[in-house]
């Protein structure tokens, strides 16, 4: 054999490892594709999520609170721009923005392929064609969330954060609803896993739902501005206040003050972003007594027509220590006059009649202690102090409003309570859901039919004769109307020491909780001011600050009602 | 010495069959390196392309369509040259000292130390390989080892040529050729390992083919074998390469394991028809080397099974033309030259789709032809034409 002969069989050789080369593509690109495809599919693809519309949140007469509206953010190309300054003054016209401002954006740009020119601009189609045309600026749509009413409902919608995530308020706690679901773009992506072409659409994105809240927009402005001007007036730290509708729970106006502006994300301070409603638990001093009273007479520990002797003003004693009153001694009173004149003694002897164990179990059962289940977050329970620590202090103490803490919505609902005949009800503030498709869904609250905790005829009697004398004879004189017969109960309490004993004497949050017709009770109002500046010398009472203003909330919302209910 | 001069001269006498053989070769060069143009214009593409025209040769994808043009006017002139002036025909020292080889390897030899000294050579993933060339305003980098390894194969089969086989005499033939060839394998071995056991293979086939005596061949291999062991386990990067192959795992994060996965992943997705010409996803920074070592992968993942067997079809229909070639050439030099060179490229094509579909170790081998890469492409191309030369001189007889 011829030495050479070995190169052609060399070369046969070599043709048969071609072959076998080409069934290795052949295994490995037809038989193992679905093995390899799977391996490639994760690093080789990204998914860019493409925004659902935000649920808009609406007041109870669809008014907008909160809505998510569609704009453009223009950008540009730089690399892209040969001649910035004819681009800059095309384009300078169509979006309202100095064309040196643009032009200095394309040129001062670190990123060749990306300036943000500007964001948040609402274009038409014609509009959005035309700046289309211009070489090197392009169009993305991005979602913007609008509060129209600003400051008025803060903190009942709260907010977003800047990636559309609720961050406060309804916003936050109804954020599964109102957001619905990103649509799924797929993507072939490089390996710094930027996106190359569209690979396939994974999903539509779904719309979130509308939240429809129990708000009236004009309510809570009312009460924003009697509010408000109570404040100024009488320089006070904040104020709260809250109207409901006693048969349903539903809240028709919910006003903290300071509140903030939603959208000036700068100046936001937590002091102003909290719903003081919810989160500030205070002694509510005597707004406190016609729950004791009513579950007195429902225990049937006293009666109405029963003399209790109140002490003349002064009543010690071992245990449970000295008990005075605001101004002046009493002798004599039935329990409707130890409401209208708010005599501390009288109710400090009603509760050592009850004893421990029936005034607690009554501050229960009108829900102190706990929250109320409002749909927001950060409701705090307020202090009930457990029955093993209550003392002879506690008994004399608690039927006026001391040694426990209540938060505004709790005794907006207690009020509520007596209000529709001593049924319990759910605070809420949604009252339903439209979703993407039209479709209303009902949230389900527990309304006044769920049964008595107090008998009808002493809640009753204590909102249609007791606390009727207190507007019309007693301290809550101020909140008296001459078209709507106003029952309510004033209160004055003072603020415990921060981290001690005994109470701060200067400062005091002044209340007024009560609502209107007495008869058949169509709003439950409760306003409470705190601290009120004394050296004023315009007084600081309930009855002197939060009663003229509840007055004033009840009558310009009943008057709403009547007209707009038709 | 009359017939011999009479062999030299160009003549017009060439028949249809031996111009068929050259101009299918020719055909299969051309294809070949136009799929190479594409496929580094396509490999290369990136996300943010902006073009400088001014710095077009500093774009893979253009340099080697720059290439393109020179590549076809070289291979038409080595075509025209009679390959006889490769081989070496007087006796004895005047004889070396005539053949342009012997002047060329030497320089190549010069080169290859040369790129060893930082500085001069240019490093690129982490193996100093290149030299840099300055050539008016573009800076054009080139290996040498690629010009060693043609100038070996040409000078190996122009020394063999001249002896009758079976080549005896171990210390005045054998041994002196050897040493040639483990020089340059000595050389290239210190930087690029896979270079350097393919010439040594290339050196030792061509022995073969050209008679030298059999166990003769058989004395190189425990020093070859030792100086390659020692070269692998002096150098991480080749140990990591040869655990990779030995334990496959698609998890594995070290650079080898993960290029071999990119590769294999590339060439399954295409499936029989491939995703479309520049349809590929895996040249976007997922397949390192993709417009070099790792072309046919993405050659796979765009045009599928269907791309793959064109390639390897291109390849195999290359050697059967060499197989004829060295068949019908009646002159020993040209035999072993034709054998040499087709050896050389398709050999080398082999082992480069072996490594990309994971049949052998990952190893700095590209595709002849196709891989990016001026330098190579332009003496593939020169060869090539030495190869066309060959199949159309089947009438000149020496002996």
């Amino acid at each position: 054999m011829k030495s050479i002969h070995i190169a052609v069989i060399a070369g046969f050789l070599a043709i048969a490892g071609f072959f076998g080369l080409a069934a290795r593509c052949a295994w490995l690109g037809y038989w193992n594709f679905e093995d390899y495809a799977k391996q490639a599919g994760k690093p080789q693809n990204t998914i860019v999520p493409e925004p659902a519309r935000r649920g808009s949140i609406l007041d109870c007469r669809g008014r907008v609170l909160a809505a998510s509206e569609k704009s453009y953010l223009i950008f540009a190309e730089p690399r892209a721009i040969d001649d910035a300054k004819a681009v800059a003054n095309e384009l300078a016209p169509l979006i309202d923005m100095p064309a040196h401002d643009i032009c200095i954006k394309i040129t001062e740009s670190r990123n060749p392929g990306f300036v943000k020119i500007r964001s948040s601009v609402s274009l038409d189609e014609p509009l959005i064609r035309r700046i289309n045309m211009i070489r090197g600026i392009g169009i993305q749509t991005e979602w913007t969330r609008i509060y129209p009413t600003a400051e008025l409902t803060s903190h009942v919608v709260g907010f977003t954060r800047s990636d559309h995530v609720g961050a406060e308020g309804l916003e936050l706690q109804y954020d599964r609803q109102l957001s619905g679901t990103d649509g799924r773009l797929v993507f072939y992506a490089d390996a710094m896993r930027r996106p190359i072409a569209l690979k396939s659409l994974e999903s539509h994105p779904v719309d979130g739902s509308d939240l429809i809240t129990t708000i009236d927009v004009s309510i809570q402005g009312i009460v924003r501005e009697e509010l408000l001007t109570q404040i100024n007036a009488f320089k006070a730290e904040s104020g709260i206040g809250i109207v409901m509708d006693p048969y349903t729970g539903a809240i028709l106006a919910m006003v903290c003050l300071p509140d903030y502006n939603p959208v000036q994300r700068e100046k936001l301070n937590t002091d102003a972003m909290r719903n003081r409603c919810l989160t500030d638990p205070y002694e509510p001093g005597s707004i406190f007594k016609p729950m004791v009273a009513a579950w007195a007479l429902d225990c049937g520990v006293i009666n109405t027509t029963e003399q209790i002797f109140c002490e003349n003003g002064n009543y010690h004693g071992k245990g449970f220590g000295t008990i005075g009153e605001y101004r002046r001694g009493f002798g004599n009173l039935t329990v409707g006059e130890i409401l209208q004149e708010s005599s501390n003694i009288g109710m400090a002897k009603i509760g050592q009649r009850m004893g421990a164990q029936k005034i607690y179990e009554g501050i229960t059962v009108f829900g102190f202690g706990k929250p109320t289940g409002l749909d927001l977050q950060g409701e705090q329970a307020g202090t009930v102090r457990p029955l093993a620590k209550w003392s002879g202090y506690s008994v004399a103490r608690v039927p006026f409003g001391h040694e426990v803490n209540v938060t505004a919505i709790q005794i907006a609902r207690a009020f509520c309570i007596l209000a529709n005949s001593g049924r319990s009800i759910q605070p809420h503030l949604v009252k339903a859901t439209i979703d993407k498709d039209g479709r209303t869904i009902k949230l389900k609250h527990s309304t006044a039919t769920a049964g008595y905790i107090i008998k009808p005829e002493v809640a009753k009697w204590i909102v249609s004769k007791a606390l009727v004398d207190v507007v019309n004879k007693g301290t809550g004189r101020n909140a008296k109307l001459e078209r709507w017969q106003v029952f309510g109960k004033t209160g004055t309490a003072n603020i415990a020491n921060v981290g001690g004993s005994g109470y701060d004497e200067q400062n005091y949050v002044a209340s007024f909780a009560g609502g209107a017709p007495a008869e058949n009770p169509k709003i439950v109002v409760l306003v409470s001011i705190r601290k009120p500046d004394r050296s004023l010398g315009k007084g600081y009472t309930g009855g002197a600050i939060s009663a003229p203003a509840a007055g004033k909330i009840i009558e310009r919302t009943l008057n709403y009602l009547e007209k707009s209910s038709i | 010495m009359s017939k011999k001069n009479n062999a030299d001269k160009k003549s017009a006498a060439i028949s249809g069959f031996d111009w068929l053989l050259g101009e299918t070769i020719r055909a299969c060069a051309l294809m070949l390196m136009a799929l190479g143009v594409v496929f580094v214009s396509s490999a290369a593409a990136r996300l943010d392309a902006e073009y400088n025209i001014r710095k077009l040769y500093a774009y893979t994808e253009f340099r080697q369509a720059i290439f393109f043009i020179p590549a076809i006017i070289i291979m038409q002139i080595f075509a025209s040259l009679n390959y006889r002036r490769w081989s070496i025909r007087k006796n004895g020292l005047p004889g070396l000292l005539c053949n342009p080889m012997v002047w060329a390897m030497l320089i190549s030899l010069i080169l290859l130390v040369i790129v060893l000294i930082p500085g001069i050579g240019i490093e690129k993933n982490y193996a100093r390989r290149w030299l840099e060339i300055p050539l008016g305003p573009v800076r054009m980098s080139f290996q040498p080892s690629e010009l060693a390894k043609w100038c070996l194969v040409f000078l190996m089969a122009a020394v063999l040529a001249q002896w009758q086989p079976p080549v005896k005499s171990f210390l005045r033939r054998f041994l002196p050729l050897c040493g040639l060839a483990g020089i340059t394998v000595a050389l290239i071995v210190i930087e690029d390992f896979g270079t350097a056991a393919f010439v040594a293979v290339l050196a030792f086939m061509i022995m073969l083919f050209g008679g030298v005596v059999w166990w003769y061949l058989l004395t190189p291999l425990p020093p070859a074998a030792c100086g390659f062991f020692f070269s692998i386990v002096t150098n991480p990067t080749r140990i990591n390469r040869l655990k990779s192959f030995f334990t496959p795992d698609p998890n594995a994060v070290s650079a080898e394991a993960y290029q071999i996965t990119q590769s294999l992943i590339a060439i399954a997705t295409g499936g029989l028809w491939g995703k479309g010409l520049g349809n590929g996803i895996s040249k976007y920074g997922h397949l390192p080397e993709d417009t070099t070592d790792f072309i046919f992968a993405v050659i796979c993942e765009e045009l599928g099974l269907a791309g793959a067997c064109l390639v390897i079809f291109l390849f195999i229909m290359l050697l059967l033309c060499g197989i004829i070639v060295v068949l019908r050439c009646k002159d020993r030099f040209g035999q072993l030259l034709a054998s040499g060179i087709v050896l050389t490229i398709c050999l080398q094509a082999a082992i480069n789709i072996a490594v990309v579909t994971q049949c052998l170790p990952t190893k700095g081998i590209a595709l002849p032809y196709i891989s990016a890469g001026g330098s190579g492409l332009l003496l593939t191309a020169a060869a090539s034409g030495v190869l066309i030369n060959i199949a159309r001189s089947s009438y000149i007889r020496i002996s």
